[in-house]
């Protein structure tokens, strides 16, 4: 370890980020800690302000650094914190006998260079180290006064933000009854525009979360072949008036908030005693990436529930600026690990959080689920929209199958025992390889016209298809 | 959903796709459930349980078009370990082309496993990677799947059951142990097949080429193509056979490259020929050249000299002419009978320096101990050690420690990845990939700590195959033990 607090008072870009690292140098924050000193590196896992923990690797050496946030600030807090940790606290990383493979991948991309050591710079003095510890010691005892006006400001915006999103929906209301007069194949062709413009609408009157949702609805029709365009509108628009009178009918609910306006943060959700906690062996079954009209990029990973009977699904989300770039990945598909995780409240708990980390699990086959003979392989769907008819994402575990192609070359999924009944599309194209292969089970999102493939179990193993 | 529910939505959205009200037209369960509201909260309403109905009530159909694949063949290997995946994916990201991921390939079969299909297939028109993935090349390139490759003997009688690449190594097989009998099928069967399939099986004349095939491949002296006919030249070439005749006129191309070459006599007691390539005048010369050189037979051109082909390459002044070295090299390799191909690897490996490198041109005929002598005197030599990249068909897995350390391999190694020079780190970073493929697992594992310790980051992917080399050897052990 060659970090002393000098250095690290030098390194950091602005006293905030110093201040903010030292909240992070607490051990909870750090599920993994481990040194490898004979590549001179350090790294961790800080479980930050997102769904997945950030990965942060440092280089002793010559301080080259790499971190997953989507901070702008170089080295982010995370970075300095690790670097915090390392100098005044360094029996806290466990040695590792080889470093892990996204590590790895940071040490083969890197340009080696070989920057100065860190000097105090002209502007260091306005940095201080002492001064981040002292903030983080001595919390300002606020007065039961200023306590009651800042929750009284809290009610006052949260009743201006529900009329505003009450007088969002009546637009959007209003906006779903012209489309309907206008004619949905109009809609279909000029799909991008007209929803740009409600969609600003809403976020002007505070529906942020539905205004995101309806500005992806263009790409949702544009990847569907022309006829099934209009259902696909019906569908979309359908779920938008149930989403809307859902949430006129219980606007407080957390669930329905969440959809309409905004999320709870994570404080929040782990601290709900309603939320459901599940501690298990997870799998990371597939990630999904999409750009969004919005500048941000969704990254969901979802998880499969390895200890439970029955398919149970987890999804981690979390959204970044596109501007970031793109972000490395927290977990590769098919890491397994022992986790307890806290899902959000919903009707259908899907979204969670990784609360605490335990360890990691062996790799195997994925548990026996008994597939009931000839099972709609679509009910799992119908369950979830019987709850909440607004999900447009609906994780599956479907029974033994194939995959086959029509002669347009879109692929299908059919199960074993079914040549002549339901077979689902597959969204995007399909590795030719995979049309040779048995699948045992097959975990894959179905949207209402189209499967995206995670993974499957095969004669050849698990099959990574996301 | 009943039926006039489902009648009631196909008229509700005929009409919303053009635009207009629907309510009439609706179902009366679903009418009295759109109620006695605004016309527009009723259009909401309906359009709220058509988007049900549509999801959670109707299911797609399959189309009657569906195909299935046959399932995909199981290899005679086992599958590489779930463990060593990672390393061998990548491995295969870092061959940036074909050939270089089919050496992955092949390193990986020689240490007895395959890939998992979803990392590697081969393209139907593979014919490099090694045989044990013949029955997934041959699945890539069916359609229908309705041939199934039988195991019994190649013959005239099962000829279409065969799929083309296990027909190929079948043939090629049959070629080493029986000769006459594969000519005899290919004879046979080469004329029906169009030009293409026809070159790829005389193509395979070369393996146990012997005098008896001469008759058969003068035959395809009147073949449609013209790719065969010159393929057929060049494998009688190869028995001595003369390709033209030698009437010296000026349309002979033999007679013509000739001139573009200067004889003369060297040594003071025993005068013997020496044969240097004439100096050249323009662009177009040089042109030329290199056309007659392509279209020649080594044979013919010896014969302009009275010589034998041996006699011929003995006599060549390598090092003269860069240019025509490299002419010449190829004519060898293409055209060359089996005793001036090994005449001439083995006289200017012996030699050693910068001629040897001619010999990469051969490397596709010489036998395995002759290209693994080359490929140790690149490495002793160490003054063109990216050559060794070029070098084809080598086996995989064999390089010892030894022939990396007695010459100056290592030290050039270790000085371009500790410089500064991007150049040289790059030409570092294929010449261990090369050697990736060609070492021992042992010599892998030493060779990634002697470049870590002279500076390179432990995870480079350039060592990629040498990690995947080194742990393959790991997994044996432990399999073993």
């Amino acid at each position: 370890m060659e970090f002393d607090l000098k250095t690290i008072e030098a390194l950091a870009p602005d006293q905030a980020s110093l201040s903010a690292a030292s909240k992070l140098t607490k051990r909870s924050n750090w599920p993994r800690l481990e040194k490898n000193e004979r590549q001179a590196l350090i790294w961790g896992e800080c479980q930050g302000s997102g769904s997945n923990p950030y990965r942060v690797v440092v280089d002793t050496g010559d301080h080259g650094y790499k971190c997953t946030c989507p901070s702008r600030k170089f080295p982010c807090k995370h970075t300095l914190a690790l670097m915090w940790i390392a100098a005044t606290a360094p029996a806290s990383f466990a040695a590792a006998e080889s470093s892990p493979e996204w590590v790895n991948d940071w040490l083969g991309r890197r340009r080696k260079t070989t920057p100065p050591p860190a000097q105090p710079t002209a502007g260091a003095a306005a940095k201080s180290i002492d001064e981040a510890a002292r903030t983080d010691e001595s919390a300002a005892v606020e007065d039961v006064a200023a306590v009651e006006r800042r929750e009284a400001a809290q009610r006052k915006r949260a009743e201006d933000t529900r009329q505003a999103v009450s007088a969002a929906l009546d637009e959007l209301d209003q906006w779903i009854a012209d489309q309907l007069r206008l004619g949905l194949s109009g809609f279909v062709d000029g799909s991008s525009d007209r929803c740009r413009r409600i969609a600003a609408r809403l976020v002007d009157m505070k529906a942020t979360a539905l205004a995101g949702r309806i500005d992806e609805i263009p790409s949702r029709l544009m990847a569907l072949r022309g006829e099934e365009k209009p259902d696909a509108a019906i569908r979309e628009l359908g779920k938008l008036v149930l989403l809307a009178k859902a949430w006129r009918a219980a606007p407080d609910d957390p669930e329905l908030k969440r959809l309409v306006s905004t999320s709870e943060t994570r404080e929040q959700v782990l601290a709900n005693p309603d939320a459901k906690q599940v501690e298990s062996f997870w799998e990371v079954l597939g990630e999904k990436i999409e750009s969004r009209r919005d500048g941000l990029v969704s990254h969901s990973t979802w998880l499969l529930d390895l200890k439970s009977a029955t398919p149970q699904f987890a999804v981690l989300l979390d959204y970044f600026p596109a501007s970031a770039g793109r972000r490395s990945n927290a977990f590769a598909p098919g890491d397994r690990f022992d986790a307890r995780l806290v899902f959000y409240p919903s009707r259908k708990p899907l979204r969670a959080l990784v609360a605490e980390r335990m360890g990691e699990v062996m790799s195997g086959a994925w548990p026996d689920f008994s597939f009931g003979a000839a099972k709609d392989p679509l009910a799992t769907h119908a369950s979830y929209q019987d709850a909440a008819p607004w999900i447009t994402d609906c994780p599956l575990m479907l029974p033994p199958g194939a995959i086959l192609v029509d002669d347009r070359g879109t692929g299908w999924w059919q199960a074993a025992d079914d040549p002549q009944g339901i077979a689902l599309p597959i969204a995007g194209a399909v590795n030719q390889t995979l049309l040779g292969l048995d699948l045992a089970a097959t975990a894959a999102l179905w949207n209402g016209a189209r499967l995206e493939l995670l993974a499957a179990q095969s004669g050849f193993g698990r099959l990574d298809l996301s | 959903m009943n039926e006039t529910e489902q009648t009631g939505l196909a008229t509700m959205r005929d009409c919303w796709i053009t635009g207009g009200a629907t309510f009439d037209l609706a179902p009366t369960a679903w009418k009295t459930i759109a109620g006695s509201t605004s016309p527009d909260e009723q259009e909401r309403r309906l359009l709220a349980i058509a988007a049900q109905a549509l999801d959670v009530a109707l299911r797609p159909a399959a189309p009657k078009t569906l195909k299935r694949r046959p399932p995909l063949p199981r290899l005679a290997l086992p599958m590489l370990p779930e463990r060593l995946r990672p390393l061998l994916r990548a491995a295969l990201k870092h061959a940036v082309d074909a050939r270089r991921k089919t050496r992955v390939v092949t390193l990986v079969a020689s240490r007895g496993f395959v890939l998992h299909p979803m990392d590697w297939m081969p393209v139907a028109s593979d014919q490099n990677s090694p045989d044990v993935y013949a029955p997934w090349i041959d699945w890539q390139a069916s359609v229908d799947g309705e041939r199934h490759a039988p195991q019994e003997k190649l013959t005239a009688e099962n000829w279409d059951e065969f799929y083309p690449a296990a027909r190929r190594i079948a043939l090629a097989d049959m070629r080493r142990s029986e000769p006459a009998s594969a000519r005899l099928l290919v004879e046979a069967k080469a004329s029906g097949e169009p030009a293409e399939v026809r070159l790829a099986l005389i193509e395979l004349m070369r393996f146990g080429l012997n005098p008896e095939d001469a008759p058969f491949l003068k035959s395809l002296s009147a073949d449609r193509s013209g790719k065969v006919r010159e393929l057929a030249g060049r494998l009688l070439a190869r028995l001595g056979e003369h390709g033209r005749s030698n009437d010296g006129g000026p349309d002979d191309p033999a007679a013509e490259l000739a001139a573009f070459i200067s004889e003369g006599k060297s040594g003071f007691i025993r005068r013997r020929s020496i044969y240097t390539p004439a100096k050249l005048k323009s662009p177009a010369q040089e042109k030329r050249r290199a056309e007659l050189f392509e279209t020649c037979n080594l044979v013919d051109l010896a014969a302009r000299f009275s010589a034998t082909e041996p006699e011929f390459i003995g006599a060549w002044q390598f090092g003269a002419d860069n240019n025509a070295d490299i002419l010449i090299a190829r004519m060898v390799a293409a055209s060359g009978s089996d005793v001036a191909v090994t005449h001439m690897a083995d006289a200017l490996v012996a030699d050693g320096d910068k001629p040897a490198l001619f010999v990469l041109h051969l490397t596709p005929r010489l036998d395995s101990r002759r290209k693994r002598a080359l490929v140790r005197l690149i490495l002793k030599q160490a003054n063109y050690l990216n050559a060794i990249n070029l070098a084809e068909g080598i086996d995989a897995g064999w390089l010892e420690w030894n022939d990396l350390s007695n010459g100056s391999a290592l030290a050039a190694l270790r000085s371009a990845v500790a410089g500064n020079d991007d150049a040289m780190r790059r030409g570092a970073d294929d010449i261990l990939e090369t050697i990736g493929f060609l070492a021992t697992a042992t010599t892998a594992a030493k060779l990634i700590d002697e470049v870590v310790a002279a500076g390179m980051p432990p995870a480079a992917p350039s060592l990629s195959v040498l990690r995947l080399n080194a742990a393959l050897a790991e997994h044996q052990s432990r399999t073993d033990t």
